[in-house]
């Protein structure tokens, strides 16, 4: 039986101008799951919910075995978060923060905070307000890695970081998943740091999760294919297709549950297919949210 | 686990905000001995310096540690600590009346103290000190009430001006009842039951609106 680290079922949510519905989430342990979402997908509602921050309004929230956000301090004793909107006390020092989570944490790792100081190239005396911004993720980073949670949330960690920095944390959290019992969720919107790191990924849209499956499964079942069609011949309805656009006698058309005789299909009904495309985890984001957007639009025409 | 979180949030708070508190003993002890020079306008300066005092903390300490807390987004990095919501609200409510009363206490006894042996003021001046020096401590709770519950600079500020504006008119009402100004300049203080009234009017607002955002935050769902 596989043990969760994170597991949603049922969730809701409503705000004004807003709601997160029917959110059924699974982090296995061991597991690097990727949130990606657009801005307002719903990211950070899901993940506040996770962290007990926000109550849901409906469904099952369980972290770490943990009830949320009935046993949030429980589970928080396990949780490394550190999310975008994420702020340190500008007035105070790298190191005042580090001994402020050691003074709390039995599980701080000193000899570790130390080795990620170095690597991160911070210094324990220098003050929050004096750092970068990509600097000021790394001291949030070392906080939370330092504490060795089972856990990580990370949200939107890496927004607004120049390559370099965006390089050098993603390779500190590949090297924490050495360490096989840690889980860690990751959202962003950028999907190139996603795809680096994780195993796992789950589209979210407007609220609602629109798909979850592991990273290889979809850049093997996602293909474009490129055709040419005759005058006279119409593109069947294929399963597996869930989109074509056709522009005079050339199409495109996008599959999301790709099999090599979906192209001897297309062939049989007489259009020839020139190229058949591989699909990058960004296109295959887009693709997929704009086929959702569409069906939602188709059911609220109907 | 090492001690409480609650705890050390507590002392966290405290340790930030030392150099406020040291500050604002030091402007309170000035104004009380400016007082000491025994001049008509030195005793005005001394006594309005040593207010500003007391009013400056007590709207600096949950300006600072609560709305500042939220708006520069150290709320976050504090919730992601082993505390529940609840929580949170206690330490802030304990840190801030506590940071409070450090200068308010030591102030309010040094004038007292003052009053007796220097004789600067008259004896029956202190009931009015005491009053007047609650007012402040009403005004804290209001702010920092506001602060909690509204969760935005915004009701910060509101309650701040509210209470800014509100010294001058509560001074002026007061000194109209004349069961409380009638032994002020007298050579021994009255504890009449105005006084008494005013003093239990005035801890029963503190208590009430410390007590009342407790219970607010505790019904609340969601924390940021």
């Amino acid at each position: 039986m596989t043990d969760y680290a994170v597991e949603m079922s049922g969730v809701t949510k409503s705000y004004r101008y807003f709601s997160l519905d029917n959110v059924h989430l699974k982090v296995a342990e061991g597991q690097i799951m990727g949130l990606i979402g657009a801005n307002g997908a719903g990211k950070s509602t899901t993940i506040r919910i996770l962290m007990g921050l926000v109550h849901q309004d409906s469904g099952d929230v369980r972290v770490l075995g943990h009830r949320m956000p009935a046993e949030q301090v429980e589970a928080k004793w396990d949780i490394g978060f550190a999310s975008e909107d994420m702020r340190l006390y500008d007035s105070m020092s790298v190191g005042w923060h580090m001994s402020f989570i050691q003074s709390i944490y039995e599980s701080w790792d000193d000899k570790y905070a130390q080795v990620l100081l170095k690597r991160f190239g911070l210094r324990a005396e220098q003050k929050i307000k004096g750092l970068s911004h990509g600097q000021r993720v790394k001291a949030t980073l070392l906080l939370v890695l330092a504490r060795k949670p089972k856990l990580l949330v990370l949200d939107e960690p890496t927004t607004g970081l120049d390559p370099v920095a965006r390089h050098e944390i993603l390779r500190e959290l590949t090297n924490v998943m050495a360490d096989e019992g840690r889980s860690i969720l990751f959202s962003s919107h950028n999907t190139q740091d996603v795809e680096q790191i994780s195993d796992q990924i789950t589209f979210i849209d407007r609220g609602s999760i629109i798909d979850s499956m592991d990273k290889e499964m979809y850049l093997d079942r996602w293909r474009r294919l490129r055709l040419e069609v005759p005058a006279g011949v119409e593109l069947p309805a294929l399963p597996g297709i869930i989109d074509v656009k056709q522009d005079g006698r050339l199409a495109v058309a996008t599959a999301n549950a790709f099999e090599p005789d979906l192209a001897n299909a297309y062939e049989n009904t007489g259009a020839r297919v020139q190229r058949i495309e591989t699909m990058t985890l960004e296109e295959i984001f887009v693709a997929n949210v704009e086929h959702s957007r569409e069906e939602v639009e188709a059911c609220e025409v109907r | 686990m090492r001690g409480s979180v609650t705890g050390h949030l507590i002392l966290k708070d405290w340790r930030m905000n030392r150099p406020l508190l040291v500050l604002s003993i030091a402007a309170g002890a000035i104004g009380l001995a400016v007082v000491q020079w025994g001049t008509e306008p030195a005793a005005v300066v001394g006594s309005v310096w040593f207010f500003i005092a007391l009013i400056m903390v007590g709207t600096m300490l949950p300006l600072g540690g609560i709305v500042n807390e939220r708006k520069k987004q150290n709320l976050a990095f504090v919730m992601s600590l082993p505390i529940s919501s609840m929580q949170y609200t206690t330490s802030k409510l304990v840190s801030s009346t506590g940071m409070f009363l450090v200068p308010w206490v030591t102030l309010v006894i040094s004038a007292v103290l003052l009053i007796q042996v220097r004789h600067t003021f008259p004896h029956g001046g202190i009931p009015m000190l005491l009053i007047l020096a609650m007012m402040p401590f009403v005004g804290f709770s209001l702010i920092t009430a506001a602060a909690l519950i509204g969760e935005s600079e915004g009701w910060g500020i509101a309650a701040n001006v509210a209470c800014s504006s509100s010294y001058g008119l509560v001074w002026y009402f007061l000194s109209r009842i004349p069961t409380l100004m009638v032994n002020a300049k007298g050579p021994v203080a009255v504890w009449n039951s105005t006084v008494v009234d005013v003093l239990c009017v005035e801890l029963g607002l503190v208590a009430l609106l410390l007590g009342l955002t407790y219970f607010i935050q505790s019904r609340k769902r969601d924390f940021i």
